[in-house]
C-alpha cells in the first residue's frame, strides 16, 4: 500500500509564500484561490509573543470529511491516499467545502484573471473552463505522482514527480512521500522528529504532518 | 488572509431555505397526516399536503439555485452509501410521489407512507448538516435532534395555522401536540448550545447563537407556549391564540435554522496543539484562535 | 495539451540576496511556470531553489501594464501634477532624439562649468539592475565621467555604516553569520528570513533545525524575530547601547580567561600602545606602531618576532606620537597604556543596569546573553578545513538597517566586530564574516584586496584627507570623495557617499559649497527614487528639474513621470545576458562555486520592446562611441573579460555586433577561464545548460587565514586611523570656512562612545516642529523587510500583492494591540500618520508583536503613477521621513526612522 503525504517542518517555515506562488502558477488558479497557502499566526501577549508559519491547504485525509458527504462522488480517493475531484462530475454544490475542516475547498464562480477581465497569453494558455463552478483543491500535482506511476520514478525524490510545493520551498520545510514506505524520506524525517496533525481530533486521519521539534 | 474562523460562504440563505422548507414542508405532512388519520376529518389534508409539497420544493429549487453547475444536478444520486445529500435527493422523489397521490387521494394510508418518507427526508436534512465537519456549529451530534424537533414544530405550527385558516379549528391534541413539539425544541437547543459551549466553538459562533437565543427563547419558544397554554387551559375563546403560537413555533424554527445556516456556521479555522522550537527553547503552549476553547 | 513545452533555464537578480537559478516552463511560446533549476541544486548554496519574486516574472512579462514602445513627451512642464503626455514614438525617432542631445552634451564637454559629469545614471540598490542591462555598463564606460551619485534609497534604506567600516575592518561590504557552522546568533534588525533570499532562508532554515540559537533585537517581531529563539524588544536605535553594554559584561564582569587572549594579542591592534594625544606611540626610528613585550619588558614594534604582547598595564616609554596633518610629539619616559586598556576605561560606565534604563531590556537579560555569548564561542576550540586548521568560534552577531546606517551605526558596527575579537570570532568558521568588498579592489576575491600597510593592518583606499591631495572640488555631486575619506574610489564609492546631497544641494547649497546643477542628461533604470528615497515630494520636485531624462522603463512610475523618453526594453525573459555566480556575495551567499549563469529569451518579446544590449550597442553609435563600446566589452564591461591573454574571442572593436554575438564571446570567454583555456563553448552551450561552475575552497569564505598568512592585525578596538582622519578632514572642511559638517566630524574617534541617538531625532524633530512637538509624534515609525517585494521593482504584479497579502502588515500600519485600544483605533481603521515632513494613510494592523511606542510600516507603497500599485492604497514612511543634514552621520547615511503621530481618519 501508498499514502502519499506531507510534511511541514514548522521550525523552518518563514511564510515567504513562496510555495503559494508556485502553486498558484503552476495549477494555474485564479487570483485569490491559493490550493497552499502559509498562514501568519501571532500568539501571546506583549513582549511574550509568538509567531507561527503553518503551510495549510488539503491535508489529503485518510477518512475525509469531503468525500463522505460529496453526493456525486465527483470527490474520490485514490488508493496512494491522494484525495481528488472530478470536475465532470462535482455539481458545485459546497457540500465538500463545508465539510472540510481545512478550509481547503475552493469553488469560483466568475472568471477572474490577475489584470482585470482580460487575460494574460499565460494565464489564456492554462485556462480551464472545467473549474467553473465546482469545487477545486490542492491536488498534491497528481499528474506528476502519475508520471511518476509510469516512468518509476519517486514523488518527493524526484522533482519532476513532486508537488510544485515541495520543490519550490526555499526552507526546506515542505517534503512529500510514501508514509507506508519506512525507508521513505517522509517516514524517516516522521521517526526522527516530533509532529502532529491539525484537527486530529475530528477522526480525519489527515495526511499533513507538522513537525514543531526533534526527538 | 484569515486565521481565525470565518463564516462559510458556499452555503448562503439559499441553503437555509432548503432547510427551511424541507423541515417545515415534511413537518407538515407529517401532522396533516396525522389529522387525517387520527381524527378521519381528511378535508384538510389535500391542500395542507399541498402546501408542504410546496415548502419541499421550494427548498429544492433554493438549492438548485445555489449549485454551480445545476444542469449536473441529477449527479446528486450517486453516493447513497455515505453522503446524505444524496439520501434526501433519493428520499425525495419517494416523498413527492406518495405526497401527491396521498393529495390525490385525500388521506388515506399513501398519507400516512408520506408521512413516513417525510420523517426520513427531515432526518435526512438533519444528518446533512451534522456530516458537516468543517463548521462546528453544524457537526454538533444534538444539532439533529434540534433540527428535527424544530421541522415537528414547524410542520404543528403550520397545520394549527393552516387549520384556522380553512375549518377554522384545529384538533385539540394537535395544540398539544405542538406544544410537546415546542418542549421538545426547547431541550435540544438547550442541549445543542449548551454542548457547543461546553466543547467549545468558534466564539463568533457562540456569540451568534447567545444574541439568537435570547429573542428564540422568548419569541419562538416561551410565547407560543404560552399562548397554547393559555387556548388550552384558560378557555376556549381563546383558542384564536392557537395560530398565533402556530406562526410563532414555525417562524422562529425559520429563524433558528437560518441563524444556524447562514449566520453562526463559521469555521473551524486553524490551531496549532503546540509551537515550533525555533533552535532552541521549551515547548511552546499551542494557539487556537478565534476558539472560546 | 501543449504541443511543444520547454524548460528555459533563466536567473532571477531582483534583490542582492540573488542570484536564483531557475527555469522557465513555455509552452506553445507562452512562458506560464517557474521552477527551481534542479541541476543547479547541487551547486547553489541554497539547494538551487528561486525565491517567491521570480514567481512573478510571468506576470511581468505578460502584464498589460508594460509599456509596448518607446514614448516621448509631450508636455513640456515637469512634476507629480504635469499630465506628461507621453506620444508612442519609433525607436528610430527616440534614438534620434537620444542620438542628438547626447551629440550635444559631447560638444558642449563631459563635465559642467561646475565641473559635474553633464551624464548622471541612477539605478536601483546593490547594484542589481546591472545583471539586466546587458552592455549598457560598457556603454556608461564608453561615454567618460558620469554622475552617480543620485540616490535612489542608498545611505538610508541600505546597511550603509556596515559597507564602509565592514570594508574597512574585515573586507565586508555586508556582515553575516557563518551559519553553516555557527550555532549562536545575536540579530540587531537583521531579517534574514526576508532580505536574506532563498540561501538566508535555506542556511538558516538548515541552522534552527540543527539547534542553532538566534536571539532577535527588534522593536518589533519581525519576520526573522518569530523564527527565533527569543525575541527582544529593544527600544529603537539603543543597539549600540546594548552591545557596550556586553562588551562591558565581557571586559569588567567575566574573568579575562574567558577571552580569547591570543587572538587580541596576536590577531589585533588590541596590544599597541596609545600616546597622550590619541595616537599610536610608534618607535622613532622606524616609525612603527608599539607594544609592550611582556618577554623582552620593553616596548618593541608591533611586528617583532615572538614578542608576547601585553594586553593591558601601564608602561613607560620612549616614543614618537604622529598626529593629522603631520604633526609629531616626541616622548620621553611617557607613561602609557594600550589600546586593550583604553578600551577597559571607556567601556566602564556602560552597566547592564545602565543598558537597562537605554534599552528597555533588564539588566539579567544583557548579563545572561553576554554569558550565552561566550559559552557558545568555544574558546580555544579549532577545526580544519581543506587541510588547515582555523580556530572554530561559533558565534556571531548581526546586523539590519536602521541598525546599521544613520547615527549610532558606526558604534553598533565597531561594537560588533569587537565582541567578535574578543573571542577570536572575526573571520573564522563559525564566526562573523564578511562577504564580498566593493570599495577594495581588486574584487576578484575578498582575499586579493588585502594588503598589509604600514601599522600592520589592512590597506584601505581612505579618501586623502592631506592638504596637498583632499578634493575640495567634488568631483560629483554628493561629493563622497570630499566629505567622506571611507566611501573610498571604486565605482561603487559614488553611490556610498551622502547619495541625498546630490539632491539636498540642488535645491540649495550649504555654506562655501560651490552650487550643484541639475546634468544635462540623467539614465534611469530599475529605480524609483520618487517612491524609494527619502522624502519623496522633494525628490519629485528635484527630479521635475531635470532638463532631459532617458527612463529605461517596464511601465509608466513617479519618476519616469518627469522622463522625456521612455525605452522600454525586453524583460527578464525576453533578453540575453551572461552573469557572475559563485564564490561569496552579498548577505548569505556563501558558495562552494563559481562560475556564469545566462539569462536568454525563452519568450518573444512582448510589444516593440528592445534587448537592453541592442539598445546599448545603438546609444554607442549615435553617441559616436562605438569602438570605446566595443574596448569596454573586450576588457569585461559584459562581465567577463573577452581577452585576458590565455585566451583571446575579443570583438572587433570597428564593427557593430549583434546581441548573440557579444553573449557567445561572453560565453566562451567564460568558458576558457573556467578551465583555464582548454574550453570555449559559447552561447549555445549556456542556453542549453544554464550555467557552468567549478569548485572552490571553502577556505575562501575566511578571511583569517590571508591576515594569518601576511601578518596583518584586525583594527581593533583603537581607531587612530579614523581618528587622524577626521581631524585633516575638519582642517580641511574649516580651511574651506565649512561648518556644517562639524557635528559629523566628532564621530571620528579613537575609542567610540555611546550618545543618546534616539535623542538626535527627537531633538530634530522638536527643531523642526517646536517644543512640545514630541507629544504629537509620540511613536517611532520604523519599517522592516519584505521578502516578496524586497527592492520593490515588483510592486506591480498582481501575484506578489496577493501572497504578500498572506503575511501581516503589507499595506497598513502596525500598532501595538494594547495601545491601539488606549486609542480606540480597531483593527481595520485607516490612520493618516503624520512626521513633521508629511502625512501618509493606511489601515491600522493590531499586533501584540511590536512596542507600544513604535509603529511599523513594511511596504512602502504610495505610489501614485505605477498602474496597479497606485491602487493598493498602502501608506509609505518614505514620505516622512526628512533628508536632512542633522540626521546625517559622518559616513553620509542615515536612518529610515522618524517620530510620528497617528490620526484616526474612519473605521
Amino acid at each position: 500500500m501508498t499514502r502519499y503525504i506531507m510534511t511541514a517542518d514548522l521550525r523552518r517555515c518563514i511564510g515567504c509564500q513562496t510555495c503559494t506562488a508556485a502553486c498558484r502558477q503552476t495549477n494555474a488558479t485564479p487570483p485569490g484561490v491559493q490550493w497552499r497557502q502559509v498562514l501568519d499566526i501571532e500568539s501571546g501577549e506583549f513582549p511574550d509573543v509568538h509567531r507561527s508559519f503553518v503551510p495549510v491547504g488539503c491535508q489529503h485525509c485518510g477518512d475525509p470529511p469531503c468525500l463522505h458527504v460529496c453526493p456525486t462522488t465527483a470527490t474520490y480517493q485514490r488508493d496512494d491516499g491522494l484525495v481528488e475531484v472530478d470536475y465532470d462530475k462535482c455539481i458545485g454544490c459546497g457540500y465538500c467545502a463545508v465539510a472540510c475542516p481545512y478550509q481547503a475547498r475552493h469553488i469560483t464562480h466568475r472568471v477572474a484573471f490577475a489584470y482585470g477581465g482580460e487575460p494574460m497569453a499565460s494565464e489564456s494558455a492554462r485556462f480551464d473552463a472545467r473549474r467553473m463552478s465546482v469545487a477545486t483543491k490542492c491536488t498534491f500535482c497528481m499528474d506528476r505522482i502519475d508520471a511518476a506511476r509510469e516512468n518509476g520514478q519517486t514523488p518527493g525524490v524526484d522533482p519532476e514527480v513532486t508537488p510544485a510545493c515541495v520543490n519550490s520551498c526555499i526552507a526546506g520545510v515542505l517534503s512529500f512521500g510514501d508514509r507506508e514506505d519506512p525507508n521513505s524520506n517522509v517516514s524517516q524525517l516522521l521517526s526522527a522528529t516530533q509532529h502532529f496533525r491539525m484537527h486530529e481530533e475530528l477522526g480525519t486521519d489527515p495526511g499533513f504532518y507538522y513537525i514543531w521539534d526533534k526527538k | 488572509m484569515r486565521i481565525m474562523p470565518w463564516h462559510q460562504s458556499n452555503w448562503d440563505a439559499r441553503a437555509a431555505g432548503n432547510f427551511i422548507g424541507g423541515g417545515s414542508g415534511t413537518g407538515l405532512l407529517i401532522f396533516a397526516a396525522l389529522v387525517a388519520l387520527l381524527n378521519g376529518s381528511p378535508a384538510d389534508y389535500r391542500w395542507q399536503a399541498v402546501v408542504a409539497l410546496i415548502f419541499i420544493a421550494a427548498g429544492l429549487l433554493c438549492v438548485l439555485a445555489e449549485i454551480g453547475r445545476p444542469f449536473r444536478a441529477l449527479n446528486v444520486f450517486l453516493h447513497p452509501q455515505t453522503s446524505w445529500m444524496t439520501r434526501e435527493a433519493m428520499v425525495a422523489p419517494l416523498l413527492f410521489g406518495s405526497g401527491a397521490i396521498a393529495a390525490w387521494q385525500n388521506g388515506g394510508t399513501f398519507s400516512a407512507i408520506a408521512a413516513l418518507f417525510a420523517l426520513g427526508y427531515l432526518y435526512c436534512q438533519a444528518r446533512m448538516l451534522a456530516a458537516a465537519k468543517g463548521i462546528p456549529a453544524w457537526r454538533e451530534p444534538k444539532l439533529i435532534p434540534l433540527l428535527i424537533s424544530t421541522g415537528l414544530v414547524e410542520g404543528a405550527g403550520l397545520a394549527t395555522l393552516l387549520a384556522a385558516l380553512s375549518s377554522g379549528v384545529a384538533p385539540r391534541w394537535l395544540a398539544g401536540a405542538l406544544l410537546a413539539a415546542l418542549i421538545l425544541r426547547r431541550l435540544s437547543w438547550k442541549m445543542y448550545h449548551a454542548a457547543l459551549e461546553q466543547q467549545g466553538a468558534p466564539k463568533q459562533t457562540l456569540e451568534v447563537l447567545a444574541r439568537f437565543g435570547v429573542r428564540f427563547s422568548t419569541y419562538g419558544q416561551s410565547i407560543p407556549e404560552m399562548l397554547i397554554v393559555a387556548a388550552l387551559f384558560i378557555g376556549s375563546e381563546l383558542v384564536w391564540l392557537l395560530p398565533l403560537a402556530g406562526a410563532a413555533a414555525a417562524f422562529s424554527g425559520w429563524a433558528l435554522k437560518f441563524t444556524i445556516v447562514a449566520r453562526a456556521a463559521y469555521n473551524q479555522g486553524y490551531a496549532l496543539p503546540v509551537l515550533p522550537i525555533r533552535g532552541q527553547g521549551q515547548p511552546i503552549p499551542g494557539v487556537k484562535p478565534g476558539w472560546s476553547k | 495539451m501543449a504541443a511543444e513545452v520547454r524548460k528555459v533555464p533563466q536567473y532571477c537578480y531582483q534583490c542582492v540576496a540573488g542570484p536564483d537559478l531557475l527555469t522557465v516552463k513555455v509552452e506553445d511560446g507562452v512562458a506560464t511556470e517557474v521552477e527551481p533549476n534542479f541541476a543547479a541544486a547541487n551547486v547553489h548554496p541554497g539547494a538551487g531553489k528561486c525565491c517567491v519574486k521570480a514567481y512573478g516574472l510571468i506576470q511581468k512579462t505578460y502584464s498589460p501594464n508594460r509599456l509596448a514602445s518607446p514614448m516621448k513627451r509631450s508636455n513640456p512642464n515637469k512634476g507629480r501634477n504635469e499630465d506628461p503626455g507621453f506620444v508612442a514614438i519609433s525607436w528610430d525617432e527616440a534614438f534620434e532624439i537620444i542620438g542628438a542631445k547626447m551629440k550635444e552634451i559631447r560638444a558642449k564637454g563631459l563635465k559642467n562649468e561646475e565641473g559635474y559629469p553633464r551624464a548622471a545614471a541612477s539605478f536601483g540598490g546593490g547594484g542589481i539592475p546591472t545583471y539586466y542591462m546587458g552592455t549598457f555598463p560598457a556603454f556608461l564606460s564608453a561615454w567618460g565621467p558620469v554622475d552617480f551619485s543620485f540616490g535612489s534609497g542608498q545611505g538610508v534604506s541600505c546597511t550603509h555604516s556596515e559597507h564602509l567600516y565592514g570594508e574597512l575592518w574585515h573586507r565586508a561590504f555586508t556582515v553575516c553569520p557563518d551559519t553553516p557552522s555557527c550555532n549562536y546568533v545575536l540579530s540587531f534588525g537583521a531579517n534574514v528570513e526576508a532580505s536574506g533570499g532563498v540561501v538566508g532562508a535555506w542556511r538558516h532554515g538548515v541552522a534552527r533545525e540543527r539547534g542553532m540559537k538566534r536571539v532577535q533585537f527588534e522593536p518589533h517581531l519581525s519576520i526573522t524575530g518569530a523564527a527565533s529563539a527569543e525575541w527582544v524588544p529593544i527600544k529603537p536605535k539603543t543597539d549600540a547601547a546594548f552591545l557596550f553594554s556586553l562588551i562591558h559584561v565581557l571586559l569588567h564582569e567575566m574573568p579575562r580567561e574567558a577571552l580569547d587572549l591570543h587572538f587580541l594579542k596576536q590577531h589585533t591592534g588590541s596590544p599597541y600602545l596609545i600616546g597622550p594625544n590619541g595616537f599610536y606611540l610608534r618607535d622613532p626610528e622606524t616609525r612603527k606602531p608599539l607594544l609592550w613585550d611582556l618577554t623582552r619588558r620593553a616596548a618593541v614594534a608591533f611586528d617583532t618576532p615572538d614578542s608576547d604582547p601585553a594586553l593591558e598595564g601601564s608602561f613607560t616609554v620612549d616614543a614618537l606620537e604622529i598626529g593629522a596633518d603631520g604633526q609629531e610629539w616626541r616622548h620621553r619616559g611617557l607613561i602609557c597604556e594600550t589600546g586593550f586598556g583604553k578600551l577597559i576605561t571607556r567601556i566602564k560606565a556602560y552597566t547592564p543596569d545602565w543598558a537597562e534604563k537605554t534599552c528597555d531590556i533588564k539588566s539579567g537579560t544583557v548579563r545572561r546573553i553576554a554569558a550565552e555569548y561566550v559559552a557558545h564561542a568555544q574558546v580555544g576550540a579549532t577545526v580544519e578545513i581543506d587541510g588547515e586548521t582555523l580556530p572554530y568560534r561559533p558565534v556571531s552577531i548581526q546586523f539590519g538597517r536602521t541598525v546599521n546606517n544613520g547615527w549610532g551605526a558606526y558604534e553598533c558596527c565597531w561594537a560588533r566586530t569587537l565582541l567578535a575579537c574578543l573571542i577570536g570570532g572575526l573571520e573564522v568558521p563559525g564566526g562573523t564574516l564578511g562577504t564580498t568588498v566593493r570599495l577594495n579592489r581588486p574584487a576578484t576575491t575578498r582575499q586579493a584586496s588585502v594588503k598589509i600597510n604600514e601599522d600592520g593592518f589592512m590597506y584601505y583606499p581612505m579618501n586623502p584627507t592631506d592638504k596637498a591631495h583632499w578634493k575640495a572640488s567634488p568631483a560629483v555631486r554628493n561629493a563622497h570623495a570630499t566629505m567622506v575619506p571611507l566611501s573610498a574610489n571604486s565605482p561603487w564609492s559614488t553611490a556610498l557617499g551622502p547619495t541625498h546631497f546630490s539632491w539636498m544641494f540642488q535645491k540649495e547649497s550649504p555654506e562655501n559649497w560651490p552650487r550643484v546643477t541639475p546634468p544635462d542628461i540623467w539614465f534611469c533604470y530599475r529605480t524609483n527614487p520618487s517612491i524609494s528615497f527619502w522624502d519623496t515630494k522633494e525628490i519629485v520636485k528635484r527630479i521635475a528639474e531635470f532638463p532631459f531624462i532617458v527612463a529605461f522603463a517596464y511601465s509608466y512610475d513617479e519618476t519616469n513621470h518627469m522622463a522625456d523618453i521612455l525605452l522600454p526594453e525586453c524583460t527578464d525573459f525576453e533578453s540575453t545576458q551572461l552573469i557572475r555566480i559563485g564564490g561569496s556575495k552579498f548577505i548569505e551567499q556563501f558558495w562552494d562555486h563559481e562560475g556564469f549563469a545566462l539569462r536568454q529569451p525563452a519568450v518573444k518579446p512582448q510589444g516593440d520592446t528592445r534587448d537592453f544590449t541592442e539598445i546599448a550597442t545603438e546609444l554607442a553609435v549615435r553617441a559616436g562611441l562605438l569602438e570605446k563600446y566595443n574596448e569596454a566589452i573586450n576588457r569585461g564591461a559584459a562581465g567577463v573579460s573577452l581577452n585576458n591573454g590565455k585566451y583571446d574571442f575579443a570583438l572587433d572593436t570597428k564593427q557593430r555586433h549583434a546581441v548573440d554575438t557579444i553573449w557567445d564571446r561572453a560565453c566562451r570567454a567564460a568558458s576558457a577561464e573556467l578551465s583555464e583555456g582548454r574550453e570555449d563553448d559559447g552561447l549555445a552551450w549556456y542556453k542549453e545548460h544554464g550555467l557552468r561552475t567549478r569548485p572552490i575552497s571553502r577556505l575562501s569564505w575566511y578571511l583569517f587565514p590571508e591576515l594569518k598568512k601576511q601578518g596583518i592585525r584586525f583594527e581593533m578596538p583603537f581607531q587612530e586611523r579614523l581618528y587622524r582622519v577626521g581631524l585633516e578632514l575638519g582642517n580641511r572642511l574649516h580651511e574651506q570656512g565649512i561648518k556644517w559638517w562639524d557635528v559629523q566630524l566628532e564621530e571620528y574617534g579613537g575609542l567610540p562612545t555611546v550618545m543618546d541617538f534616539p535623542g538626535i531625532w527627537e531633538k530634530e524633530t522638536i527643531k523642526q516642529a517646536g517644543a512640545g512637538a514630541l507629544k504629537d509624534y509620540p511613536f517611532w515609525l520604523i519599517t522592516s523587510r519584505s521578502m516578496q517585494y524586497a527592492w520593490g521593482s515588483n510592486v506591480g504584479i498582481q501575484l506578489m500583492d496577493e501572497v504578500a497579502d498572506n503575511l501581516r502588515g503589507h499595506k497598513g500600519v502596525v500598532i501595538n494591540s494594547q495601545k491601539a485600544r488606549e486609542l480606540g483605533i480597531e483593527a481595520g481603521d485607516l490612520l493618516e500618520i503624520h512626521s513633521y515632513v508629511g502625512t501618509t494613510q493606511g489601515p491600522a494592523v493590531l499586533s501584540q508583536g511590536i512596542r507600544s511606542d513604535t509603529l511599523l510600516m513594511m511596504g512602502q507603497f504610495d505610489h501614485w503613477a505605477t498602474p496597479y500599485a497606485k491602487d493598493m492604497k498602502a501608506p509609505s514612511m518614505n514620505s516622512l521621513i526628512p533628508m536632512s543634514m542633522a540626521l546625517t552621520d559622518s559616513t553620509g547615511s542615515a536612518a529610515d526612522l522618524v517620530r510620528a503621530g497617528i490620526r484616526r481618519v474612519r473605521a
